[in-house]
């Protein structure tokens, strides 16, 4: 029966990547990328607004890990095994969504031989590579039991440098002031931290549940520790979050900024306000429910789903306006609803991140502790 | 080494669109891509209209915003001020759109002039299709109007998956040729020239008139200018009411 299920799992995994593969050949090789809900006005859509979910979950995730190594808090320890590979497998779903959104991606190689240094985008890349060096080789270090400080130091700082340049890569045109570049290399750490906290207690308790691992006293203790630092990282978020509605939504009356004002009325914006945190936010605010697996679940959840909605309404936000000669013959503000093709780009990235985990979790013993 | 330039003057311009029409035939600008493009907007209220228009391209900037994001230097600068395209640099990532402040590039979302390639008839038993056309031309090799001479700088058709924009017909300034929609405008509204001579045409207006660039104030030194604005007539003196 555990093994059927476990085929199951498998089989439903495979079949993710198999979409993701029948995307990239249709986007690629034969269509092309009308198959996406994108246009001159609207570049960039779901593919790099997952990007931008999941890069900055694995940045997080590599500020959870360096909390017992590079802060010396020795009581995350047990977490950081799982919360190292769990960088690296949240990297590569990373990876398939920007695979799946570049129009030419063999042309990559570029980056080495033709680098333009003022680019935040050339920048990026070369960050996410080092990142990945990094993260696999901390990964060998704790999988044979050993504690790099200076490579845990190390990662750390990209991690930053990463999280914040995405930041500058946002907020570079001054044509677009939506896309503030203080303000999101602020916000992209913060909740990529939050997004990151979310994830390890969702991938704990999922590994405690189906591996019929009841919790220790200690395990217990833990995770109700990371859900209190869960939601004063959610208090500051929706801070952030209410700031950016004020300023941009509320009191600016600059042109630039009415394509935001516009996505206050989306769906995509309530849900990132609502589901993503106001709601996790009471749920984690009451002992109780914070207590309750069921409850740290549910709010790491919503979170989840509300910062992937707010990442889509953040990228829009800036581009849903047309101006200048692509506003000719078109609606004051272009509406955007992602296509099959664009779901499936989520779809088979989340694949990727969970096949590999899968087997990280099975082969790698990802509860075991560093010495 | 020049430093280019271009004035349009829109108290000359008619809004005839033969610059747009000039340069898709010179570029093999395939269809949903617009190099040369157009502003146009209404003002006032009926029956006292008036209809602005606004042609646009890329406006070359000397700090170009689509240069300095480029990852790959697939968006680069000559030395004669012209920002040029490489797309066998570009890797589709569409951040120059994204950066340009101007909205003038373009994304080839699918295989370029795909339409010659449609089996399917335009009238059913009354025409030959696209694809027929294409291949009675030009024995299908590429478009029936497609124009060889672009492709001594760039590819003569872009392929899918790269930008594309205006490069101030690079190919024709080569040869002597001043850009096709300058040749092309019957109102002669597009002057061309070199901004480094200080005698040429283009210096001439823009000391004559008082130019303006769009969007000035994100300092990208665009190298087209507009100067005068089109003036309809006088009007009859008068202090207004209430």
């Amino acid at each position: 029966m555990k093994s059927i299920k476990v085929q199951l799992w498998y089989g439903l995994l495979g079949l993710g990547i198999l979409l993701g593969l029948l995307t990239a050949y249709r986007v690629l090789i034969s269509t092309g990328f009308v198959l996406y809900a994108k246009t001159d006005i609207l570049v960039w859509t779901m593919p790099i607004a997952a990007y931008v979910f999941f890069s900055l979950t694995s940045s997080g995730l590599a500020f959870v890990s360096s909390i017992p190594v590079v802060f010396g808090i020795k009581r995350y320890q047990p977490l950081e095994k799982r919360t190292a590979f769990l960088e690296i497998a949240v990297l590569f779903a990373a990876f398939t969504c920007l695979l799946l959104h570049l129009g030419s991606p063999w042309n990559v190689v570029y980056y080495l031989f033709s680098p333009n240094l003022a680019s935040p985008l050339w920048w990026l890349g070369m960050l996410y590579g080092i990142y990945l060096i990094l993260l696999l080789l901390s990964f060998r270090k704790i999988h044979k039991a050993q504690v790099s400080k200076g490579l845990g130091i190390f990662t750390f700082i990209i991690a930053i440098a990463t999280s914040t340049a995405l930041g500058w890569l946002f907020g570079l045109p001054d044509a677009r002031p939506a896309y503030n570049a203080n303000f999101l290399a602020m916000y992209f750490p913060l909740t990529g931290f939050g997004s990151a906290l979310a994830a390890v207690l969702l991938f704990s308790l999922a590994y405690h549940h189906f591996a019929k691992i009841p919790l220790s006293e200690g395990d217990r203790n833990l995770y109700d520790d990371l859900s209190k630092l869960f939601g004063v990282v959610m208090v500051f978020a929706l801070i952030f979050f209410i700031w950016r509605t004020i300023v941009g939504g509320a009191s600016a009356t600059a042109a630039e900024f009415a394509g935001f004002r516009h996505m206050l009325s989306s769906g995509w914006y309530h849900i990132a306000l609502w589901v993503g945190l106001v709601i996790p936010l009471a749920l984690i605010a009451m002992p109780a429910v914070r207590q309750a697996t069921w409850g740290k679940v549910t709010a790491a959840a919503l979170f989840l789903v509300g910062m992937f909605a707010g990442r889509l309404e953040m990228v829009l936000s800036g581009l849903v306006m047309p101006t200048g000669p692509k506003a000719e013959g078109q609606p004051t503000f272009a509406s955007y609803w992602p296509t099959i093709w664009e779901v499936f780009v989520f779809a088979s990235a989340l694949a990727v991140l969970l096949l590999v985990y899968t087997l990280g979790e099975r082969k790698l013993k990802l509860s075991d502790v560093p010495e | 080494m020049p430093k280019y330039a271009m004035v349009i003057d829109l108290q000359r311009c008619v809004g005839c669109g033969a610059c747009s029409i000039a340069c898709r035939n010179e570029n093999n600008v395939p269809d949903g891509i617009y190099w040369s493009n157009k502003i146009t907007e209404t003002s006032g209220t009926f029956p006292n209209v008036r209809f602005h228009y606004l042609p646009t391209l890329c406006n070359h900037c000397s700090d170009a915003p689509c240069v300095t994001g480029c990852p790959t230097k697939a968006m680069y600068k000559l030395d004669n001020g012209i920002t040029m395209h490489d797309p066998k640099k570009c890797i589709g990532c569409r951040y120059c759109q994204y950066n340009c402040p101007y909205e003038v590039i373009y994304f080839n979302w699918q295989e370029p002039h795909k339409f010659w390639r449609d089996p399917k008839p335009v009238i059913e038993g009354g025409t030959s299709s696209p694809k027929e056309m294409a291949q009675k031309v030009n024995n299908g090799n590429a478009t029936p109007y497609s124009n060889p001479d672009r492709a001594k700088t760039l590819p003569e058709n872009r392929p899918k998956g790269v930008v594309e924009k205006c490069t101030f017909c690079d190919h024709r300034l080569k040869a002597g040729e001043i850009p096709f929609c300058v040749e092309a405008c019957p109102a002669d509204a597009r002057v061309f020239g070199d901004l480094d001579k200080p005698d040429s045409r283009v210096n001439w207006l823009l000391g004559k008139y008082k130019p303006y660039r769009l969007k000035e104030r994100l300092g990208t030194e665009p190298n087209v200018y507009y100067i005068r604005s089109f003036n309809p007539a006088h009007y009859q003196r008068t202090k207004g009411g209430i």
